[in-house]
């Protein structure tokens, strides 16, 4: 039997707000979390701007781990756990711990550790790398930094499917529950501003300036970011015998991958994508109030995924709203970002907007991208996009608690 | 003229070898896209050498110019200042 699979804590880490409640008055409020880098000296690149978590501190939070042996991103996804299992009101001491795992996804795995150990190599040879940074090193242990966070001892499973690793994250979650392998997930993903990524975008000219402005004619492009955003699933069965409160459903997902151009999106699957997510969450196109975008800001990702949107939904789909233009673009955390905000939606009855939104794109009129404030909705269903470099697409589906 | 000879050279191998052919396989006019099979990726990278090499910043916008040795050559002449 098929059991059915509920959304009971968030832990969004973000630029705009640690915890459920900041992150939702921000997403409400439509704040920028963009500012200055200051994670490296970005001092001679023509960008400087990203959505960094400022003043992060993971010690405030984690309870097991110690902040000496973990990576910035492990520290992103544990805080991200913590905070979601008390969000849940998970007992740990009450739960089957060999039925309780963990799933994170990620970009770029411990970045800022790979950076630092590359300065180390540059500067005086290989004999100068740091064993405690290499300890870091390996991205699995963003996964293992949750379960050891919370003494899950279940599957702790990192997965490295970029920009859309959360949705695979939570994909898999939703598998594991819905098949009765597990009681309770812990689900996301995790990343952290670096130079690499920064200097990698710009040079595929891919980064903007200073505000990212996702379905605008002239959006020019992503501004990086960072954070953790981890969801607790659960089967409804698990969270009805400990009385937990469901935000949310989870209805189902799809993932497909067009295995053709290292970067250009690609409109064909993307909208193959969504049909097998509708199928398989058992939703009609009609009855999704919402889609949680992608939405990355450069001018490829919108006008493709805008043009999946309306070959799939027609020429009057649901709102369409970026939450990259508030916390940059998060990377592996992105899409456990748009699914803690799909979830907020639901629960709060408000469709997060698309900010620093001006002009309309006249190639993609039929798309209402929520410009610059949030807006009352009833939202039963919603529709959470991800899609990443090699056209890996990986797309949630969530629905109001029946 | 030594001085133009020199850098269309240097030009055509950096090219090559990010299209990853021997320099004499590059001819003047070969079509990066439709000879040397390229694509905007490795476009990037050539530009990503040349402002490199020749301490000049081609802006992404003219991307397209960019379609062989001869045009990129110009290109690379018109940002840097070179009297040819």
């Amino acid at each position: 039997m098929t059991q059915r699979v509920v959304v009971t804590g968030l832990g969004p880490v973000s630029s705009i707000g640690t915890g459920a409640a900041d992150f939702a008055a921000a997403l409400r409020a439509g704040r920028s979390g963009i500012s200055r880098i200051t994670g490296f000296d970005p001092t001679g690149f023509p960008h400087q701007h990203g959505g960094e978590v400022c003043g992060f501190d993971p010690a405030a939070w984690l309870q097991r781990i110690s902040t000496a042996k973990w990576g910035r991103s492990s520290q992103f996804a544990a805080t991200a756990g913590r905070l979601a299992a008390e969000d849940a009101k998970l007992d740990l001491e009450r739960i089957d711990r060999s039925r309780a795992h963990a799933v994170i996804g990620t970009t770029s795995g411990e970045s800022v550790v790979v950076e630092a150990l590359t300065a180390q190599i540059v500067a005086d040879g290989f004999g100068a790398m740091s064993p405690d940074l290499l300890a870091q090193l390996p991205a699995g242990r963003l996964a293992h930094a949750v379960s050891e966070e919370l003494g899950l001892h279940g599957e702790s499973v990192t997965l490295a499917t970029a920009c859309s690793a959360s949705n695979y994250a939570i994909g898999y979650a939703y598998d594991l529950l819905a098949t009765g392998e597990a009681d309770v997930v812990l689900a996301g993903g995790a990343d952290s501003v670096c130079r690499w990524a920064h200097a990698g975008f710009y040079r595929l000219g891919a980064l903007t300036a200073t505000a990212c402005s996702p379905f605008d004619r002239d959006r020019s492009g992503i501004l990086t970011g960072e954070g953790g955003a981890v969801l607790v699933l659960e089967t409804l069965e698990h969270a009805t015998s400990r009385g937990a409160y469901a935000y949310a459903e989870m209805l189902g997902y799809g993932v497909n991958c067009d295995a053709t151009h290292p970067v250009a999106p690609d409109r064909a699957t993307i909208a193959e994508c969504m049909r097998i997510a509708h199928r398989n969450a058992g939703v009609d196109p009609s009855e999704v109030d919402y889609i949680c975008a992608h939405g990355t800001g450069t001018p490829a990702n919108d006008l493709v995924e805008a043009q999946a949107v309306i070959e799939v939904f027609g020429e009057r789909p649901p709102p369409v709203s970026s939450i990259k233009s508030m916390i940059g673009h998060t990377m592996g955390a992105a899409s456990g970002f748009g699914a803690i905000a799909s979830v907020i939606a639901i629960e709060q009855g408000f469709l997060p907007p698309t900010v620093n939104w001006v002009h309309p794109d006249p190639q993609i009129p039929q798309i209402d991208p929520v410009p610059n404030q949030a807006r009352p909705a009833t939202v039963r269903v919603v529709q959470n996009n991800g899609f990443a470099f090699g056209g890996n697409n990986a797309i949630v589906m969530l629905g109001s608690p029946r | 003229m030594s001085g133009y000879h020199e850098r269309y050279e240097q030009l055509r191998e950096i090219i090559a070898e990010v299209l990853e052919v021997e320099p004499h396989e590059l001819t003047d006019t070969g079509d990066f896209a439709e000879e040397y099979d390229a694509d905007s990726l490795r476009a990037i990278e050539i530009v990503a050498r040349i402002d490199k090499q020749f301490k000049v910043e081609i802006p992404q916008s003219e991307l397209p110019e960019l379609r062989n040795l001869k045009t990129t050559y110009d290109a690379v002449a018109r940002h840097a200042g070179w009297q040819d």
